[in-house]
């Protein structure tokens, strides 16, 4: 906890303390007293007598200031307890009980809300009379609807969580319900709030007092003292800047209790953020030889990511070559690195905390040697992609027109009139109905399937030899997932491109891909022709994700078939073979040695197992480390690993 | 459209009403309050007469805004000017001064913005949140009097008080209304680079962001082209919200600076016990606050093709 918090907190916690103290205890303190005129010589700077100087009169500042906290504090202190005390119930009444109390409480603060609230408060106080006990009620109520908005809040998210849920099921009392579960956990954001209400509540009293609107002399405040240095400021700055000073460090501790309470909720860290330090390291690269006369090679490619946790092998030594006119596809379960394996080929991968080794050569230009600007020469015309969700792949804000001419008159030098039409044509080929009227419209009133046409020939238009298709039909309709299938294949074999298909349905892949690249643990596990793949699998994973896919044969509504076990955690991968815990098959060799790629009886066949199915070597013994049966249960209890699917997310969260 | 009209009018009615109440909660006999304790018998009984104390609440309100639509808010006891001609003479002053502090606090909010974003989490991110916190924290009379300290009492280049109209020479107004402009949009510059950087790194990371970098086009444009328009738009929206702060702030920064504004009007009546002129400035500061924050909203859907319908 208080590693988490931060020195500032502890910091802020001491002066907001001292503070306090010296208020409550002005009295004990041997000071002269705050209304004692030429206790010393006027306007007289910091010397012993007097740390902080006199002012005008001859009265000691850091007296004044010592009780001026006593109205500050008082205030800021006593408008948020008036405050809560009257927005809270409201605000748990709301959240809680919803429907027409909601709306009633809601209507009204809404209204509320819309009030400018320090001009109010001025013009209450004006005509009520400034005193200490009208400025705390009308900067109590003032601050009520925010609070009655943020219990609000707090209250709905938590009466929507199981816990609560269960317990109005089994009918405790709504009161038990709110004080048990409720109100425990509304308390901090309540007291993150307060302390930045309270540091409302005394900038607030402040800028009344500095109008000569609070508490009326002689008692000091805050705000009242900058007042009476103002004039005085040429001679004697030090009566001003004294009180500046402390509200304003008293201001910022406030703020900064808050800040870091707040930031406590916060469960959005999860250690395995990309630690940013440097730009991208290189990590040495295996010696390879350079393919001749092929499109696309990879060779060797690695990405890896510094974390709090350790470092993350997201991409480890990955390599495949690919020809013109054909279908590769990179099949393995979310966080196997698949996706980000893309991202590094198009070297998209997240900058900072980054480690990077290996090639991709373009016809026999290694792009991970050149630099931004002749990369995204590249990038523009040469390779293109589309990802999973059409929803958030293209810009809301900008019409279809702009998004799909974009490149062509950035790529390809097009005029806007030219670009116009060549970018109609482009959405007549993908099969978008009034090409024209599309271009005007916003990606919000149009359908996902037509966005993924969208954004596929937005990948096309500049006449890509290669394109990258990461799950381009996982976020669609059934019927519409084929179509936009068939598309990407009936413009291969017009453009006479490759493509890159990275899939997690196998069914897709066997019906689509020529050849078939598993991943597991950002490593290749099993390469090959995909007839052969599928009919003479080697690989246990392989095995496995086949036997995952749902067949005709299931019944209807059958639940989803889950791969038993969960996914590795990349920042601590398992010893040996990756995949030997979820392994019906492993042996003591494979929690110990890697298995290296071996070769199969048919060409390009490819694996990674020391005791592969389907040649007899893998039945020998059964005394597996985890039987099959185990397994499942265990992954129908536990789900998906999440830390799997932050690093999936790391390649859009860093840049 | 109808249901936001509709809210509109609703607030506007409750607003008025609360300016309204304003004068009940003068302790006391308000004739007194109003007109000091020497005044006699017969001016007392005329007042009440205007101001048809006698009968019921409501009734006095409807009269009363009945009167105020047709734009007659009374006129000043102290001073004897009708508020409605104090309060035009005022505005023009409040307006420039909100308009510029607005200019202020945007021009630095952007460039402030978009490079902590761009730098995320590394040490001009970190210097430039902090800074932002700082500013966050400090009251704006405190910063008025410390940018006075340094601009126009240490170095002397730019006006401590004073107000030059518009109409008289451009070069002096702006001079005048330079460092209130600055102490009073300052604050909002914290609140808006705040506020753009956090979206503008979560705009960054959008998957439309990632495929334009993969459509090969530069970090440049993809920040101003692609992703600050996005951004921009939450901000407007901030802009009005932030109207509030801004007008309570404009109140302050009248009062320090010496501008003849209806901040400085409201202020100064407090003072003086002319109630009525007061009650005049809350009723046209509060309304007008309305009306700008509704008419943010209209901007809103109209920038916007994600709330605009088709
Ligand atoms: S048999 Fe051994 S080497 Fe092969 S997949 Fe299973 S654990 Fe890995």
């Amino acid at each position: 906890m208080r590693r988490r918090l931060g020195w500032g907190f502890w910091l802020a916690l001491g002066w907001i303390a001292l503070v306090l103290a010296g208020a409550a205890a002005a009295d004990l303190l041997p000071l002269p007293r705050y209304d004692e005129t030429l206790a010393g010589p006027p306007q007289s700077g910091p010397g012993p007598d007097h740390p902080f100087g006199t002012d005008g009169l001859g009265r000691d500042v850091l007296s004044r200031v010592v009780y001026g906290a006593r109205v500050s504090l008082g205030v800021g202190v006593g408008a948020v307890v008036l405050g809560l005390l009257i927005g809270a119930p409201l605000g748990v009444l709301a959240g809680y009980r919803r429907r027409a109390t909601d709306a009633v409480i809601m209507g009204f603060n809404d209204v509320a809300l819309a009030f400018p609230a320090l001009v109010f408060a001025l013009a209450v106080v004006a005509f009520a009379g400034a005193s200490l006990v009208n400025v705390l009620i009308v900067l109590g109520v003032l601050g009520v609807p925010a609070w009655v908005r943020l219990v609000r809040g707090a209250t709905m998210v938590f009466s929507e969580r199981e816990f609560v849920a269960a317990a109005r099921v089994l009918g405790a009392r709504d009161r038990t319900v709110l004080w048990r579960e409720i109100v425990p956990n509304v308390s901090l954001p309540v007291a993150s709030y307060a302390f930045i209400g309270m540091a409302v509540a005394i900038v607030a009293e402040g800028s009344l007092a500095f109008l000569g609107l609070s508490v009326q002399a002689p008692t000091p405040t805050w705000g009242g003292l900058i007042n009476e240095g103002r004039p005085l400021m040429e001679n004697a700055p030090h009566v001003v800047l004294v009180p500046s000073v402390v509200m304003f460090l008293t201001v910022l501790a406030f703020n900064l209790l808050g800040d870091r309470l707040r930031a406590l909720t916060d469960v959005r860290q999860s250690g395995l953020e990309p630690v940013r330090r440097r730009r991208a390291d290189r990590l040495p690269a295996q010696p390879h030889h350079v393919e001749e006369g092929v499109l696309l090679q990879v060779a060797d490619l690695r990405t890896h990511f510094t974390t709090v946790r350790g470092t993350v092998r997201a991409v480890d030594g990955v390599s495949f070559t690919l020809e013109r006119g054909r279908t590769l596809a990179i099949v393995g379960e979310s966080g196997s690195g698949k996706s980000m394996l893309i991202r590094s080929i198009l070297g998209l991968a997240p900058d900072a905390g980054t480690l990077r080794g290996g090639s991709v050569y373009l016809d026999g230009q290694d792009l991970t040697e050149l630099d931004g600007e002749q990369l995204r020469r590249i990038l523009g015309t040469r390779l293109a992609a589309v990802f999973q969700d059409p929803m958030t792949a293209l810009n809301p804000v900008r019409t279809i027109g702009a998004q799909v001419m974009e490149p062509l008159t950035v790529h390809l030098g097009m005029k806007r009139g030219a670009a116009r039409a060549r970018a109609a044509e482009l959405l007549a080929s993908v099969g978008i109905p009034e090409p024209a009227r599309a271009l005007r419209r916003y990606p919000h009133q149009l359908s996902g399937g037509m966005r993924q046409r969208v954004t596929i020939a937005m990948a096309l238009s500049c006449g890509p030899d290669v394109l990258f298709a990461d799950e381009p039909t996982t976020a669609l309709d059934v019927t519409v997932q084929d179509q936009v299938l068939r598309l990407i294949r009936r413009q291969r074999e017009e453009r006479h491109m490759a493509v890159v298909l990275v899939s997690h349905d196998l069914s897709v892949v066997a019906e689509w891909a020529d050849e078939v690249i598993v991943m597991y643990a950002g490593k290749v596990v099993e390469r090959g022709p995909a007839a052969t793949l599928f009919e003479r699998t080697r690989m246990p994973y392989t095995e496995a994700l086949l036997r995952a896919v749902p067949k005709l044969t299931d019944p209807a509504h059958h639940p989803l078939r889950l791969l038993p076990g969960r996914p590795p955690d990349l920042a601590a991968p398992p010893s040996g073979c990756a995949f030997h815990p979820r392994c019906p098959y492993a042996r003591e060799r494979c929690t110990q040695e890697e298995p290296p790629l071996f070769q199969a009886e048919v060409p390009d066949h490819l694996y990674a197992c020391w005791y592969p199915v389907g040649t007899g070597a893998g039945v020998v013994e059964t005394s597996g480390i985890s039987g099959t049966a185990e397994a499942l249960k265990a992954a129908e209890t536990t789900g998906a690993d999440e830390t799997t699917d932050a690093i999936e997310g790391a390649d859009s969260r860093g840049r | 459209m109808i249901l936001r009209l509709v809210r509109l009018l609703l607030v506007l009615l409750v607003v008025t009403f609360l300016s309204y109440l304003l004068l009940n909660l003068l302790p006391g006999d308000p004739t007194t309050q109003i007109l000091g304790l020497s005044a006699s018998e017969e001016a007392r009984e005329q007042l009440r007469r205007e101001l048809s104390l006698d009968d019921p609440l409501f009734t006095r309100y409807l009269a009363w805004l009945g009167e105020l639509v047709a734009g007659d808010l009374g006129t000043s006891y102290t001073t004897s000017v009708p508020v409605t001609e104090a309060l035009a003479e005022r505005l023009p002053v409040t307006l420039e001064l909100l308009v510029a502090a607005q200019l202020v606090a945007l021009g630095l909010a952007l460039p402030i913005g978009v490079a902590a974003a761009r730098r995320a989490g590394r040490p001009l991110d970190q210097v430039l949140t902090a800074l932002s916190f700082g500013l966050l924290s400090t009251p704006v009379f405190v910063l008025g009097v410390l940018l006075i300290l340094v601009f126009a009492v240490k170095w002397q280049v730019l006006p401590a008080t004073g107000w030059t109209p518009i109409s008289l020479d451009l070069g002096w107004n702006l001079t005048s209304v330079l460092l209130p402009a600055v102490t009073l949009g300052c604050a909002q510059t914290a609140v808006y680079a705040r506020l753009l950087r956090t979206d503008l790194i979560a705009t960054l990371q959008e998957d439309y962001i990632t495929l334009a970098r993969a459509r090969g086009l530069s970090p440049r444009r993809i920040l101003w082209r692609h992703a600050l328009r996005p951004s921009a738009i939450s901000l407007v929206t901030a802009v009005g919200l932030n109207l509030g702060a801004l007008i309570g702030g404009a109140v302050i920064i009248e009062t320090l600076f010496g501008l003849p504004g209806v901040g400085r009007l409201i202020v100064d009546s407090i003072f003086a016990r002319d109630y009525l002129t007061v009650q005049g400035g809350v009723v046209l500061i509060s309304v007008g606050y309305v009306l700008v924050n509704f008419a943010v909203d209209l901007v809103y859907v109209a920038v916007d093709p994600r709330i605009r319908r088709a």
